[in-house]
C-alpha cells in the first residue's frame, strides 16, 4: 500500500492528475478521445503553472532576499497567486475528492432545506480543496483534510444564502448567488464594520466617485504593466545601484520576468480550465437533473461581479495600500504579487454591503487586506510544504511561497487552524458551521415569507 | 474576419466557459471569427478593434463596441437567445 502510494506522490500532480480526470471523464461520457485530450489538458497546465512558479522563485526570490538584507524589508514569502493556489489545491489527494465531496454536501444541503444555493460553479471548488489540502498536511490525515473540506462548503453555501439579496439587489442578478470561497469569506468583515460606520457621522455621508478613479487608476488594473513596475521598484530597493552595468541588467530583467510571470499565469491556468469545462457541464447536468423547477439559487464565480465601476476603484487603490502594508506591517512576510490583481474578488461582496460606498469600501477593504497578509504570512510555511507535495518547484535558495487567495483567506485560516487542534477542533468547527448554515437558514426562510406578503 | 472580446473578472474563469461555446457556435453556423479572452480591469482604454464584445460582468463606459450579456451561459438558462443576438450582432 505504501508503495502505491509513494509511487504516486513521485509521479507527481502533472502526470497523477490526467489519469483521475480521464477516468472521470469517460465515468461522464465524454467518449475516450475527448477524455484522453481533456487528461493530457490538465497535465500540460500543471506543467506550465510549475514552470511559471519556477519563474518567479528563481527570478523574484533572490531579490527579495537581497531587499530584506538591505534594508530589513523582511518580504520573503513570495505570493504565488490565485492560479498557482487553484493548481496546488487540485494536484493533492484532498483535491482530486473535493468536486465530488463537495457536491454530494451540496445536494444532501439542498435535500434536507439547509441551503437554497447549488453551486454549478465547480470550478471554485479549489477553495474548499485548498482548506483541505493544508488539514491534511497539518494532520498528516487525507480523511481529516476531507471532513475539513466537507466543513469548508457547508459554510460557504452558508454564506452564499445570506448574501443573495444583497447581490441581487446591488448586481441585478435573479436567483445567482455566490457561492465563492474568496469573496463570501470577506462578508465576516464587512457586516460588523459597515455597523459601526453606520453610527460615526462623517463617514456616513462621504462620498467619491468610482468612474473617476476606474480612470486614472485604471493602469494599475493591468497586470502586465503593475508586473513590470513592481519588477523595477523590487529591483531597485534589492540590488541597488553601485555597479551600474551588472545592476541595471538585473533590475530591466527582473521587471520583464515579474511582468511574464504575471500575464502569464492565469493564461496556463486558462488551459487547465478549458479541459475542465466537459467534465463540470457533465456534472452540471448530472446534479441539475435532481433538481428540476425547484426554487434553488445558482451559484457562479464571482468574477461576474467584478466589473462593478465602485468594485474596481477600490481594488486598484487597494493595490498600492496593499503594498504598503505589506512594508509596515510588523511581522509579516508576504510580498504581495500575483494577486494584487485577485484583489476584486477579495471586496465584491464587502462592496453591496457597504451599500457600494467607496469610501467606506476603502476603509473595510484596508482591515481585510491587513487580516490576509498576516494569515498568509501563518499559512506560508504549510503552503509551501503543500505545493512541494504535488511537485511544484519553488526554485533555488528555497523561496517560501504563499498567497493572498485562498493563503490569506480568514475562512482557510480558521479552518487550518482548527485542523491543528485534531479531530476535536475538526468536530467542534463542523458543529458550529452546520448551527451557522441552521440559523443562516432560518434567517432566508423568514426573509422569504415577508417578501410573499401582499402589499397593502 | 470578425474579432470577438469575451470579458470576466479574471480573463480566465468564466470566460473561458464562454468563448468554448460561443466559438462552436460560430463555427456551426459558419461565421469567420477570431476570439479572445480578456479581464474586465484591463478595458479601463476600451476595446479597440473588437466587433463584439461579450461579457459576464460589467464593463466600463469606455467600451465602444457592441455588448452581448453572457450571463445565461453560465446559469444555462436562455443561452439560444444570446446565440442568436450574438448572431446577429456579427451580421449587422
Amino acid at each position: 500500500m505504501e508503495s502505491i502510494t509513494s509511487y504516486i506522490t513521485d509521479l507527481g500532480a502533472a502526470v497523477a492528475l490526467p489519469f483521475i480526470i480521464f477516468v472521470f471523464a469517460l465515468v461522464l461520457r465524454q467518449g475516450a478521445g475527448d477524455s484522453l485530450r481533456a487528461a493530457l489538458k490538465v497535465g500540460i497546465g500543471f506543467i506550465g503553472i510549475n514552470l511559471v512558479i519556477g519563474l518567479l522563485a528563481n527570478v523574484v526570490g533572490p531579490a527579495a532576499r537581497a531587499m530584506a538584507e538591505n534594508f530589513g524589508i523582511e518580504l520573503t514569502v513570495l505570493d504565488v497567486g490565485w492560479p498557482a493556489s487553484a493548481a496546488i489545491a487540485f494536484g493533492t489527494q484532498v483535491g482530486a475528492l473535493a468536486i465530488p465531496v463537495g457536491l454530494v454536501v451540496n445536494v444532501v444541503m439542498l435535500g434536507i432545506g439547509l441551503t437554497r444555493t447549488l453551486d454549478i460553479d465547480l470550478w471554485n471548488y479549489w477553495h474548499i480543496a485548498f482548506s483541505g489540502a493544508l488539514v491534511a498536511v497539518a494532520t498528516g490525515s487525507t480523511i481529516a483534510g476531507v471532513a475539513a473540506a466537507a466543513v469548508h462548503m457547508v459554510i460557504i453555501l452558508a454564506l452564499a444564502d445570506w448574501s443573495q439579496p444583497l447581490i441581487e439587489d446591488y448586481y441585478g442578478f435573479d436567483n445567482v448567488s455566490l457561492p465563492h470561497g474568496t469573496s463570501v469569506a470577506y462578508a465576516v468583515f464587512a457586516i460588523p464594520m459597515n455597523a459601526l460606520f453606520e453610527r460615526i457621522p462623517g463617514l456616513r455621508d462621504w462620498r467619491a466617485d468610482p468612474e473617476s478613479i476606474q480612470q486614472r487608476f485604471g493602469v494599475l488594473g493591468e497586470s502586465t504593466v503593475l508586473g513590470a513596475v513592481l519588477g523595477l521598484i523590487i529591483g531597485i530597493l534589492g540590488y541597488g545601484f553601485d555597479d551600474p552595468r551588472a545592476d541595471s541588467i538585473a533590475i530591466l530583467a527582473l521587471a520583464i520576468n515579474l511582468a511574464a510571470a504575471m500575464y502569464l499565469l492565469p493564461k496556463m491556468v486558462a488551459v487547465l480550465m478549458e479541459a475542465l469545462i466537459p467534465i463540470s457541464e457533465g456534472a452540471q447536468s448530472l446534479v441539475r437533473k435532481r433538481f428540476p423547477g425547484r426554487t434553488v439559487y445558482i451559484g457562479l464565480d464571482s468574477a461576474i461581479a467584478i466589473g462593478a465601476p465602485a468594485v474596481i476603484a477600490v481594488s486598484l487603490l487597494l493595490v498600492p495600500i496593499t503594498l504598503l502594508l505589506a512594508v509596515v506591517l510588523p511581522g509579516n512576510r508576504v510580498l504581495p504579487l500575483v494577486d494584487l490583481a485577485t484583489i476584486p474578488f477579495i471586496v465584491c461582496i464587502m462592496v453591496p454591503i457597504f451599500k457600494g460606498n467607496l469610501i467606506r469600501s476603502l476603509i473595510g477593504g484596508t482591515v481585510a487586506m491587513a487580516a490576509t497578509l498576516y494569515i498568509s504570512t501563518g499559512l506560508a510555511a504549510m503552503v509551501t510544504e503543500t505545493s512541494a507535495s504535488v511537485g511544484f518547484d519553488s526554485g533555488e535558495g528555497a523561496t517560501e511561497i504563499s498567497s493572498l487567495v485562498d493563503g490569506g483567506n480568514p475562512l482557510s485560516g480558521l479552518i487550518v487552524l482548527a485542523g491543528r487542534m485534531g479531530w476535536a477542533g475538526l468536530a467542534i468547527l463542523a458543529v458550529l458551521g452546520v448551527a451557522f448554515a441552521y440559523l443562516i437558514k432560518s434567517m432566508v426562510s423568514r426573509r422569504a415569507e415577508v417578501e410573499e406578503e401582499p402589499a397593502l | 474576419m470578425k474579432r470577438v472580446l469575451i470579458v470576466c473578472g479574471t480573463g480566465v474563469a468564466t470566460s473561458t466557459v464562454v468563448a468554448d461555446k460561443v466559438r462552436k457556435h460560430l463555427a456551426a453556423v459558419g461565421i469567420e471569427a477570431k476570439i479572445e479572452q480578456t479581464k474586465v480591469t484591463e478595458l479601463h482604454r476600451g476595446a479597440k478593434g473588437y466587433d463584439l464584445v461579450v461579457a459576464t460582468t460589467q464593463v466600463p463606459a469606455s467600451v465602444d463596441a457592441p455588448v452581448v450579456k453572457g450571463l445565461s451561459f453560465l446559469t444555462g438558462m436562455g443561452v439560444e437567445e444570446t446565440l442568436a443576438e450574438i448572431e446577429q450582432k456579427l451580421s449587422d
